[in-house]
């Protein structure tokens, strides 16, 4: 016991110090992150250096062959001297040896040291004649040939002809004296291609190449390259025959170092990360006990919060034995829903207040709770209060045991809602009867878009229109509309738009039906565009076809009867007039005879009524003609050729035609044929062409023109003649009265026109004129 | 000094009666008639042309009726209801006749046929 707690005290200062313990763990693996990195620069270090000190003696091995070259072809032009101390076949031997050691550039004999012998010749003239012994800054490296007794290579020298160049001297002995020497030059250039000096340095070498000065005794470099001999060098050849320096160096010195910096960096944030890791995990004891010191504070607090909750809620919320059912605690306002007091309902379960149709359910779920099949549930039922009466409730119930262990106590949260769910049933309620009200009945009510279309249509819109609702609500309603009733339907949905929520009657249109009926249709129009719950044009349609026609025949009657009476007056009057002009002269005769006493006079009189009573014959001969046209209600209707007519018509006439010498054109096609009784259709043509006759312009020849033609679907008939004319103005209105005359032509009575148009009249037809005074007169008859 | 008279009217039979009643009148010296009110007016426009003192007019006739003849003299001769009076004489009885009638200022009565020579008679007492 007492150790255990040791241990935690101990653990406890190092865990209450975790800054400190991130420091120390940061430092340790700082250390040994950079003793590792130490490890491996040395290596790659020695690598490197093992790599040039190859390369370097690859250079030498290269340079040696080289000048052992030199050697050879200096030897074999020794041999060109002979024993008299004269040059032999130089010029033929010199090219074979260039041409052997491509390497050496150009060839010398230098015998006493003054050069005699140059190959090639072409741009070295000018060395001919010339004694490197007298020179001295030639001399003394050639007097170190002859003390050395062996090739020594001079230079670099700067060429005359331009380049820099080394020459490799051989003392020539001839009778054991010194004859002069042979020397080969190569071109500076040439020696360190040879070497592979470029091929080797690549791009991560430097070379330098240095002599020391034979006259200044200083080190010269041949080189151009920014090599620190100082500081970068790491290998050196020294080449005895000409004591030459080669030095290599790493062209970038820094490289394998830069190449650790990474790591470097990579080591420093392990080590960091690490120890935040460190210093987080030492701190977390601290801050869970915290933690634990504030919940227990802040559930203390939550106990006396839910407790005030749950006794003040404005909703009953009870705390029930899940096996049983039984109220363990219920709050005030559930002793208020059901009634209870807290006694009672100590006593007492769910189940003896709901109503038992309702148990079931609530079990079922119940027991899904139990099983874990569901965390909560909430239903909408019945609870039977003290007084009996009965609330709807809504019932939310929450388990107070945690998932996976046993049922123990439940929350049941209950809240009143009888209020809602009565307005629901009332809403249902009306919503069902404005159904049966919309489905039902004869109207149509349609929803339609501002394009006209349908978005909603009532079942009765099949009954009434033969679509089907999807039909409807394919179709646009406004291809629906009669073209004459556009218009009309078109400004009511305007009206409706800029009116909105205000019904809108229109006049009747005519809608056409899927068989392809018109119907007259009334319509009342709202635009609920506005209204979001609809966002269309309501429109009430009332099929009122068969009123609508029979309105139109009610007109119709009225027309005709008005007309008939008009007629009628103007019959009655014209009779009166008529027949009272005669028989105001018989009366008049009667008393000029009575008055008088003298004979002859009295004679006289009888005479004048004579001629009354014919008159009034006459006139009673033509009411009886006009009378009968009237009557005669049940007429014959037959199709007649109107060709055959008019010709029959023309033959009647021949006489007079011949007589006044006129001249009928006939222009009408054998297909025009007219639904008229033959009688009537003799008479008019007879009365019309006989009038043109009896009004011809005496001036001129009379010609009577007549055409048939179709018309808009109807056949007219078109009588022109050359004619004195009828003054339109003055009589247009008169022309086709009874007892109109508008000439003092003998015989015009003023019957003819008047029975003519009576009898176009009777066969559904009408008659039109026009004239003009002195030009003629065109007579029309549209046909039914 | 007997008036002139004019008589207006296409009934002939009518005309041969009215002459008989206009001689046992004793009233007017000056006796004209026209078939055609239309005759008349083509007199009646001549203003050199004296009017009658008492003209009968009928309604009914075929080329112009007794109303555009009203009309047409009106226009032509605007004051001569000064020295003229006319008589609408008709068979007619319309009642629209005698209303129209009444309307022209110019138009001193209306007589239905047939006229009596005491009618006659009277008139020409009256516009004497």
């Amino acid at each position: 016991m007492t150790r255990k707690k040791v241990s935690i005290s101990y653990k406890n200062q190092l865990f209450s110090r975790p800054i400190l313990a991130g420091i120390l763990s940061f430092t340790f693996l700082f250390l040994l992150g950079f003793y590792l990195l130490y490890q491996r620069y040395q290596i790659i270090r020695e690598s490197e250096e093992r790599e040039m000190v190859s390369v370097m003696d690859l250079v030498e091995k290269n340079l040696n062959n080289s000048l052992k070259d030199s050697y050879s072809v200096a030897l074999s032009m020794g041999l060109l001297v002979d024993d008299n101390g004269n040059i032999k076949d130089f010029e033929k031997y010199a090219p074979i040896l260039l041409e052997q050691y491509p390497v050496i550039d150009v060839l010398q004999m230098v015998p006493k040291g003054v050069i005699q012998k140059v190959y090639p010749l072409e741009g070295n003239e000018e060395v001919i004649g010339y004694d490197i012994l007298n020179d001295p800054k030639t001399r003394t490296e050639a007097i170190r040939a002859i003390d050395a007794g062996k090739m020594y290579f001079a230079g670099p020298f700067d060429l005359k002809q331009g380049g820099t160049a080394v020459v490799g001297r051989l003392p020539v002995y001839k009778n054991n004296e010194f004859w002069g020497f042979s020397a080969i030059i190569i071109k500076l250039e040439s020696l360190l291609e040879q070497a592979g000096l470029k091929k080797l340095a690549g791009d991560k070498y430097l070379f330098q190449f240095s002599k020391i000065d034979a006259i200044t005794n200083k080190e010269r470099f041949f080189l151009e390259n920014d090599l620190d001999i100082e500081y970068n060098v790491v290998e050196t050849i020294i080449l005895p025959d000409g004591d030459w320096k080669f030095y290599i160096a790493l062209k970038n010195p820094k490289a394998s170092f830069n190449e650790l910096i990474p790591l470097t960096f990579f080591i420093l944030l392990i080590a960091g990360w690490l120890a935040w890791m460190v210093t987080i995990l030492f701190k977390q004891p601290a801050r869970l006990q915290k933690l634990v010191n504030a919940q227990a504070g802040e559930l203390a607090n939550s106990e006396l919060k839910f407790r005030t909750i749950f006794n003040q809620a404005a909703i009953g919320m009870v705390r029930v034995e899940t096996a049983t059912g039984r109220f363990l605690e219920t709050n005030q306002r559930f002793r208020e829903l059901s009634g209870y007091s807290n006694e009672e309902l100590s006593k007492l379960s769910f189940r003896e207040l709901s109503i038992p149709s309702e148990v079931d359910i609530n079990r079922k779920l119940m027991q899904e709770l139990l099983n874990g099949i569901r965390r909560e549930y909430s239903l909408e039922k019945r609870l039977i209060q003290k007084n009996g009466n009965i609330l709807w409730i809504k019932l939310s119930v929450s388990p107070l045991w945690k998932k996976g262990t046993t049922g123990t106590t439940h929350i049941s949260i209950i809240e009143d809602i009888t209020e809602r769910v009565l307005a629901q049933e009332q809403l249902a309620q009306k919503e069902k009867r404005y159904r049966a009200l919309v489905e039902n009945g004869a109207e149509v009510l349609t929803i339609f878009s501002r394009e006209g279309k349908t978005i909603y249509c009532s079942p009765s819109s099949e009954k009434l229109s033969g679509y089907s609702e999807a039909e409807i609500k394919s179709i646009n309603l406004g291809s629906l509309v009669h073209p004459d009733d556009t218009e009309v339907f078109q400004k009511q949905i305007l009206t409706a738009i800029q009116k909105p929520m205000m019904p809108i009657q229109g006049d009747p249109v005519r809608l056409i039906n899927k068989s392809g009926q018109w119907r007259w249709a009334e319509s009342t129009i709202t635009s609920l565009l506005e209204d979001p719950a609809i966002n269309g044009i309501v429109g009430n349609f009332r099929d009122i076809s068969e009123k609508r026609e029979a309105e139109i025949n009610l007109n119709k009657s009225y027309h005709t009867v008005m007309e008939q009476n008009r007629r009628l007056l103007n019959f009655s009057y014209i009779v009166s007039h008529n027949l009272r002009s005669h028989s105001s002269n018989i009366q008049s005769i009667l008393n000029l005879y009575v008055t008088t006493n003298v004979d002859e006079e009295k004679s006289d009189y009888i005479e004048l009524l004579f001629k009354v009573g014919k008159a009034l014959n006459l006139t009673l001969d033509d009411l009886n003609e006009v009378v009968s046209i009237r009557t005669n209600l049940d007429l014959k209707v037959e199709p007649l050729k109107v060709s055959t007519f008019l010709d029959k018509t023309i033959d009647l006439l021949e006489v007079q035609i011949k007589n006044k010498d006129a001249v009928i054109v006939k222009d009408v096609p054998d297909e025009m044929i007219v639904d008229f009784n033959p009688a009537y259709l003799e008479s008019v043509l007879l009365n019309f062409l006989s009038n043109a006759l009896r009004y011809r312009e005496p001036e001129r020849s009379l010609e009577i023109n007549v055409k048939g033609v179709k018309r808009s679907g109807v056949w007219v008939l078109l009588i022109k003649d050359n004619g004195i004319g009828i003054d339109m103005d003055r009589h247009g209105d008169k022309l086709f009265g009874l007892y109109k005359t508008f000439t003092t032509t003998p015989n015009s009575r003023g019957v003819g026109l008047f029975i003519t148009k009576n009898q176009i009249n009777a066969m559904g037809g009408e008659v039109a004129v026009e004239s003009e005074v002195g030009v003629g007169t065109t007579f029309k008859i549209f046909f039914k | 000094m007997k008036g002139s008279i004019c008589i207006i009217d296409d009934d002939k039979i009518y005309q041969m009666i009215i002459k008989k009643i206009i001689e046992r009148t004793v009233a007017f010296d000056n006796v004209k008639f026209y078939d055609d009110a239309i005759y008349a007016l083509e007199d009646f426009k001549d203003h050199s042309i004296h009017l009658p003192k008492l003209i009968l007019l009928d309604i009914n006739m075929p080329q112009m009726d007794g109303w555009q003849f009203l009309d047409s003299l009106i226009k032509h001769r605007p004051n001569f209801h000064e020295h003229t009076t006319i008589y609408i004489v008709t068979s007619s009885i319309a009642h629209s006749d005698r209303e129209k009638a009444k309307s022209y200022s110019q138009v001193s009565g209306f007589l239905s046929k047939p006229i009596s020579v005491e009618k006659l008679t009277e008139i020409s007492v009256k516009h004497r």
